[in-house]
């Protein structure tokens, strides 16, 4: 067995600074649980700002301080994207605890090239996530994580010391290769890492315990008596020498996400940064699932007080359909970029939720070296996915022929990328006559003078014709027409009709435009 | 003061020592009395007298090519429709920007295009289908972005954009910075008023219609000393031997009668509204 543990040391604090906007990330930061802070950031820390302080000390410390209030399901949906994203590299990932992601790599070692070149991909995946890990290496599930936790305190200690060198140098990974290696180092560990020897720690600090080495060197049933039988299975479990069966995760079948937005949003596009977070989240889900995502749908929620009347939407709603399943993040961000452009707010938003059911699964395509007519067709395909979610999909068309003598229903135009019924046959033509290139949806009437159809201002030459095209007396459409090619003042060539139902008003014009030859 | 007749000399010298040819320093350079060359591919243009007159022998590629008509239906497809058979043979897909009516698929096919490899891109207040007699003064935005988008892709083989004549100069020269990346030909067909405007295209090309299934082609802008004389190509027939005999016929007598008319009417004033003359409804003057 080997185990990776991701530990997020600060995970509550990076859970609530995604929805802030870029700029205001670099501002000194903390999180309020009740009137305490729960923990700062960098640019807090650098102030003085410290977890443990009173809300108005770290105000006073730091005026400019942004302060947010802790919240636990949203932490708990940040740690579900980052096991997500470990659910690409192995079937067997656990939580451990509120922030520490468990995956036991054994079985997936020899498919990614050995274990660096594993933690290299992991690493690679996680990035997009955003979040500060710790990440360690042990034969024991609960070895592991304590490894990184423990990793993760040694740094939080560092940063309080203002010692940034030290903790630049611990970016490393802490690693125990075999079960011995692993029980030396739990050895040295303090014991306030256990979570069972968390509620005891005056009690055992008094003892004059501090590592795990000294609670191991004590009678195992006196020990039980005081501090209760958890704090021993738990050293047990961490060392191997009890068995520690863990509940994988699944990730869902459909994806359903939220995020509260710091501040109101009043434009679409303020919104981008926080619903990007939200697509990473989204694609480590679909990694996770070997899926590829067909559709998804932005739903922003809009503040009832700041709704104008009645009559305004509760949400927005914004579905993003593509026109083949992609699970790429950039992709998917740059449509979603499109999109929301081109989108009216009808009142402020604070809420997004970001939900995909529509998915397929499928192995993600090769990649190419070098360019070849498949990646320049899925160029093309993201392109024209590109301008159908800015432009919308009545104004990217293909055409379709269809079989009907009348030129107006001969052609029709179909939003590109809806699939054609029955694949149109190339030629004949319905009739071996020449049409046009040009055709007017509506005829225009032209003026008749001296028996000859006029146009702009000059009579025209009738040089072929006529082709009598009479149809569509079934479906209310009944056209009774004789078509002839002619040729106006400037040599271009026209494509005229004279029709001939029976004209009831003699006012009414004969000569119709149909088209022109291009 | 003496006339020297040596002002020649220091080219000739330039080239009497053996100086590198221009022609083989850069490709970007030519003598002024010779057709420039392309630095990348052509397209052959499907007609030997035309592909006699382009630089490099063909439609450029990686640039730009401007095509001024009177008004859309002049034979502007039939002369481009040879080169667009051949990108599309290649695999690659054409991309047309907001075509001035509804193109008729069944002719397109006889012309030997494939329509699945083809798709329209048309401005957000309509294909011409709604709006019969558009006039606009400026290009909308959203297609002058797709198209910039499109050029700078690269996946696309060939784009026809229709844009009316008064496009912004930072536009076009953003259109033609964006075509280097796109690696096929490029068409903008624009009205005829353009004519008078400065363009960044390399190659530009004046397109009128000269009796019937033949148009007349002045090349006004290239790559290589100026064209004096206007092109006649003969277009794939629409007309049948005795028809086109007939129109020829008509054409003559006619000719004589409105020559000068029509060419007036090319730059005239009236031509700014040209492309709404599809439907022969013309805003300022009309016809009916």
């Amino acid at each position: 067995m080997l185990w990776l543990a991701i530990h997020l040391p600060r995970l509550s604090l990076e859970a609530w600074a995604a929805a802030l906007p870029p700029s205001q990330q670099a501002q000194p930061l903390a999180l309020l649980q009740g009137q305490q802070i729960l923990a700062a950031n960098d640019a807090a820390a650098e102030a003085g700002v410290q977890p443990g302080m009173k809300r108005a000390t770290a105000l006073a410390l730091a005026p400019m301080l942004l302060l947010g209030q802790a919240d636990a399901r949203r932490d708990r949906e940040a740690l579900q994207a980052v096991a997500h994203a470990a659910l690409a590299f192995t079937p067997s990932v656990a939580l451990e605890g509120s922030a520490t992601v468990l995956l036991e790599v054994a079985t997936s070692l020899r498919f990614f090239g050995g274990a660096d070149a594993l933690l290299a991909r992991l690493r690679q995946a996680l990035a997009p996530l955003g979040h500060c890990t710790r990440i360690a290496r042990a034969p024991t599930a609960l070895g592991a994580a304590l490894l990184a936790r423990w990793q993760g305190e040694a740094d939080a200690a560092a940063a309080s010391r203002q010692d940034r060198q030290d903790q630049q140098d611990r970016q490393g990974l802490q690693s125990a290769q075999d079960l011995a290696a692993l029980q030396r180092a739990l050895d040295a560990m303090p014991i306030t890492l256990l979570d069972a020897a968390r509620e005891h720690a005056p009690a055992l600090q008094a003892m004059g315990l501090q590592r795990l080495a000294d609670l191991r060197h004590l009678p195992r049933a006196g020990l039980a008596r005081r501090f209760g039988q958890a704090l021993l299975d738990e050293i047990d479990r961490a060392r191997g020498t009890r068995p520690d069966p863990r509940k994988w995760l699944c990730a869902p079948e459909a994806f359903d996400a939220r995020l509260e937005l710091a501040a109101r949003a009043d434009r679409a596009d303020q919104v981008l940064h926080a619903a990007a977070r939200l697509l990473v989240r989204l694609v480590a889900w679909a990694q996770a699932r070997q899926a590829r995502v067909q559709a998804f749908e932005l739903r922003m929620q809009h503040e009832p007080r700041h709704r104008a009347d009645e009559a305004t939407p509760t949400a927005t709603l914004l579905r993003i359909e593509l026109a083949e399943p992609a699970a790429e993040l950039a992709q998917l961000q740059a449509l979603l970029r499109e999109r929301l452009a081109r989108v009216q707010l009808a009142a402020p938003t604070l809420e997004l939720r970001l939900h995909c059911h529509e998915w397929v699964q499928q192995p993600p395509p090769n990649t190419e070296l070098f360019p070849t007519r498949q990646s320049e067709r899925s160029g093309l395909v993201r392109l024209l996915e590109r301008l159908r979610a800015r432009l919308g999909n009545e104004q990217v068309l293909q055409l379709q022929t269809v079989a009907d003598h009348r030129p107006e229903r001969s052609v029709r135009t179909l939003p590109w990328g809806v699939q054609l019924a029955d694949p149109p046959r190339p030629v004949p033509p319905p009739a071996p006559r020449p049409r046009p290139i040009w055709l007017l949806p509506t005829p225009a009437p032209l003026p008749e003078r001296r028996a000859m159809p006029w146009f702009e201002g000059g009579p025209l030459q009738l040089l072929a014709g006529p082709e009598r095209i009479e149809s569509g007396w079934w479906d209310g459409g009944l056209a009774a027409r004789d078509y002839f090619i002619a040729q106006a003042a400037d040599g271009s060539l026209l494509w005229i009709y004279r029709a001939r139902l029976p004209v009831a008003d003699p006012l009414q014009p004969l000569w119709f435009l149909q088209g022109r030859f291009g | 003061m003496t006339h020297s007749p040596n002002l020649l000399v220091p080219s000739d010298r330039f080239a009497g020592a053996g100086a590198a040819d221009p022609l083989q320093l850069h490709p970007a350079l030519w003598r002024a009395h010779q057709l420039g060359q392309q630095r990348d591919d052509v397209v052959p243009s499907g007609f030997a007298a035309l592909d006699a007159e382009l630089p490099g022998g063909g439609w450029p590629t990686r640039a730009l090519t401007e095509l001024l008509l009177p008004h859309p239906g002049v034979g502007e497809l039939r002369l481009l429709a040879p080169a667009l058979v051949a990108v599309q043979q290649g695999g690659r897909s054409l991309m047309w920007f907001d075509p001035p009516a509804l193109p008729c698929g069944w002719t397109l096919s006889a012309l030997g295009l494939d329509l699945r490899q083809l798709v329209i891109v048309r401005a957000r207040d309509g294909l011409a289908a709604q709006h019969p007699a558009r006039t606009r003064l400026q290009a909308p935005a959203d297609v002058l972005w797709a198209l910039e988008q499109t050029l700078r892709s690269g996946h696309v083989g060939a784009v026809l954009a229709w844009l009316p004549a008064h496009v912004r100069l930072p536009s076009l020269r953003r259109l033609q910075l964006a075509a280097q990346a796109h690696d096929g030909p490029a068409f903008l067909l624009c009205e005829a008023a353009a004519l008078v405007r400065p363009s960044v295209a390399p190659l530009r090309l004046a397109l009128s219609p000269a009796g019937a299934d033949t148009l007349a082609l002045r090349i006004v802008k290239r790559r290589g000393p100026p064209s004096t004389t206007a092109l006649h190509l003969e277009l794939m027939p629409t007309l049948s031997a005795q028809a086109r005999a007939r129109a020829r016929a008509q054409a003559g007598r006619v000719a004589r009668q409105i020559a000068g008319e029509t060419a007036a009417g090319v730059v005239g004033p009236a031509a700014s509204s040209a492309f709404a003359r599809i439907s022969g409804r013309t805003p300022s003057r009309s016809s009916t």
